[in-house]
């Protein structure tokens, strides 16, 4: 029972997670889930007047309806699994890079200290998301049959300097401490200090940054829908020299492609889905918090 | 002697970042479209070091021959659009900062505070869920509260754009809210980090108030809490462009977006210009202020 007050925030994280897990994996095969997506061309009002999509909120469609009258609820359970995915996939990218990034700065080796530095003084000027549409809009990667593969790791690595230099300090902090010392002079490997004497101390602190981490990638990838760069999309032709976007996922942030618009016409659409996303990133912040009061220890005398 | 040596250090940080700016937005762009049938047409996108140089080269002669911007493609001056659509924007931007400043800290000590109390304890909840919502889910939330209130008989007034007196005012809270948050935080967290130390224990022998002892922690977490500003200009500065597409409060942040959507370097860069400029005057006046201001010991921590 005290374990359970003392780690009440934890508990309510995971709680959310599993409630957000339910929706993503059962919630499809749930009743009241249109799993196909019908398209609805027009209904009828009471006076016999037929009326086109997008629907408001009203007991048939619970959450309003899309332009082409698909059911927004089933819309956003059906995208979960996808977006999910896409956003647990750029902070594992972005970590795998971080960490032996992290050590190697630790280390001053080849400069890379310098370097982490260079690049997060850049990005203390220019916004993060400025810097992923200038390299989101570039040709070779905007017109690449891989594109979502690409802009996973522009997402993942633009921030990658930010994770490796928190993580650098917590390595210099604990390589400070005197146990470290101990096993230098027991002949321990440089492998066998950082696996050993170094990873077990910041490990903690890793599991806070990469949760946290999951919130921020989801808040990146909603600011960007609303700008119209997309993670998966097609471009087609569609006259001389004239190329159009094609949504060809049904994630999250492509029910935000015309949120601009729709915020006067339908703002249920981008309500609901700023709303999923919002709920993602509380879960996530949440559980990160969590997690932080479980590895804090702290003296006080206020 | 100090002072000068940081402030020239500064500048130099800032030209590189605006060299390494410019390196970037001038990356090849172009698209070279070859017809090979009728009705059917190649894109090329060459991404060579030549057409690199190439770009750089027009770049420079540009500015060289412009003696500044140009013109836009309608004839007016660029640097005075510059200034029109970025007067707007200040509108938006400064009192962002300053509120989120003072009101960040502000709550962040209520917190610390009443954190024995249930109301430190709701405050810090409070924090966190605030914390979690994106700016423009906030932007949209408060236009669908105000479409529902505006049915039921809240009088109209206009939602979107800037033509009106207090266009500013729902996109002003949706940028503040994330900085708030961020700065109310971390005045608990820096407060948190000084109640180890031993003059708040001199400071309770010494039969003072709670209220005392945090009087003298916040004059020690002020450097750091004055740190933050950057961070704080920063967060306005990410938010400002995608909630004045969305509110259609056409400032600067927008044109900004729009000029690098369209890949006009020229544009893009004087648009971005002024914002780079403003994270630079926020850094100075912040290592001004944190010389002036803050205990000398406390500056080398």
């Amino acid at each position: 029972m005290k374990y359970i007050r003392r780690n009440a925030v934890l508990i309510f994280g995971m709680f959310l997670l599993v409630i957000l897990l339910f929706i993503t994996f059962v919630g499809p095969y749930l009743p009241g889930i249109d799993q196909e997506l019908e398209e609805t061309q027009y209904i009828w009002s009471e006076e016999r007047i037929p009326i086109p999509p997008p629907y408001e909120p009203n007991p048939e469609y619970l959450l309003g309806s899309d332009h082409s009258g698909r059911d927004l609820m089933s819309l956003i359970v059906i995208g979960a699994k996808e977006t999910l995915l896409i956003v647990l996939f750029i902070t594992l990218v972005r970590y795998l890079v971080a960490i032996p990034l992290s050590y190697l700065a630790h280390k001053e080796w080849l400069g890379i200290h310098l370097f982490l530095k260079w690049i997060n003084g850049f990005l203390s000027y220019v916004p993060t998301i400025i810097m992923v549409i200038l390299l989101a809009m570039l040709p070779p990667f905007l017109f690449n049959e891989n594109r979502i593969y690409i802009m996973i790791l522009i997402i993942a690595l633009v921030e990658v300097g930010r994770a490796a230099e928190s993580i650098k300090l917590d390595l210099d902090d604990t390589a400070s401490k005197e146990y470290i010392l101990s096993g230098i002079v027991a002949g321990a490997s440089p492998f066998r200090i950082f696996r050993h004497y170094l990873l077990p101390f910041v490990y903690g602190k890793l599991i806070v940054y990469i949760v946290s981490d999951v919130g921020k990638v989801m808040f990146l990838v909603g600011q960007l829908a609303f700008i119209g760069v997309f993670i998966s999309q097609e471009i087609i032709q569609i006259d001389f020299g004239q190329f159009q976007i094609r949504n060809t996922s049904i994630s999250w942030p492509m029910l935000l492609a015309d949120a601009h618009r729709d915020i006067r016409i339908a703002i249920w659409i981008p309500f609901w889905t700023a709303f999923a996303m919002t709920f993602t990133i509380f879960t996530f912040n949440v559980l990160a918090q969590g997690f932080q009061n479980l590895f804090k220890k702290k003296n006080t005398y206020i | 002697m100090k002072l000068a040596w940081q402030f020239i250090k500064q500048i130099l940080i800032f030209s590189l970042i605006v060299c390494s700016f410019v390196l970037l937005l001038l990356l090849p762009r172009e698209m070279e479209v070859t017809p090979f049938a009728p009705l059917q047409y190649e894109a090329n996108f060459p991404f060579t070091l030549e057409l690199y140089k190439e770009t750089i080269d027009d770049f420079v002669t540009h500015i060289k021959e412009e003696r500044g911007f140009g013109e836009t493609s309608s004839g007016n001056n660029l640097l005075s659009e510059v200034e029109r659509f970025f007067n707007r924007s200040l509108k938006v931007i400064l009192p962002a900062f300053l509120l989120s400043m003072i009101v960040g800290t502000f709550l962040g000590t209520v917190q610390v505070y009443f954190r024995a109390h249930k109301r430190g304890k709701i405050m810090s909840f409070i924090s966190w869920v605030f914390a979690s919502i994106p700016d423009f889910f906030l932007f949209i939330a408060i236009q669908y509260m105000l479409i529902i209130f505006m049915r039921h008989g809240l009088p109209q007034f206009s939602l979107f754009g800037h033509n009106e007196w207090y266009s500013f005012i729902i996109p002003l809270i949706s940028v503040m809210i994330y900085p708030v948050i961020h700065m109310a935080k971390f005045t608990v967290v820096s407060m948190e980090n000084e109640m180890g130390q031993d003059y708040v224990r001199t400071v309770f022998s010494k039969g003072l108030t709670k209220f005392d002892a945090m009087k003298h922690m916040i004059w020690n977490c002020f450097s750091p809490i004055m740190n933050q500003s950057q961070m704080v200009m920063l967060y306005i500065l990410s938010s400002l462009p995608i909630i004045e597409r969305i509110s259609s409060y056409n400032g600067a942040g927008y044109q900004l977006l729009v000029a690098i959507l369209g890949n006009e370097d020229v544009r893009a860069l004087s648009f971005m210009l002024p914002f780079l400029f403003l994270m630079f005057l926020v850094v100075l006046v912040t290592q001004f202020l944190r010389y002036w201001l803050v205990p000398k010991e406390v500056v080398g921590k």
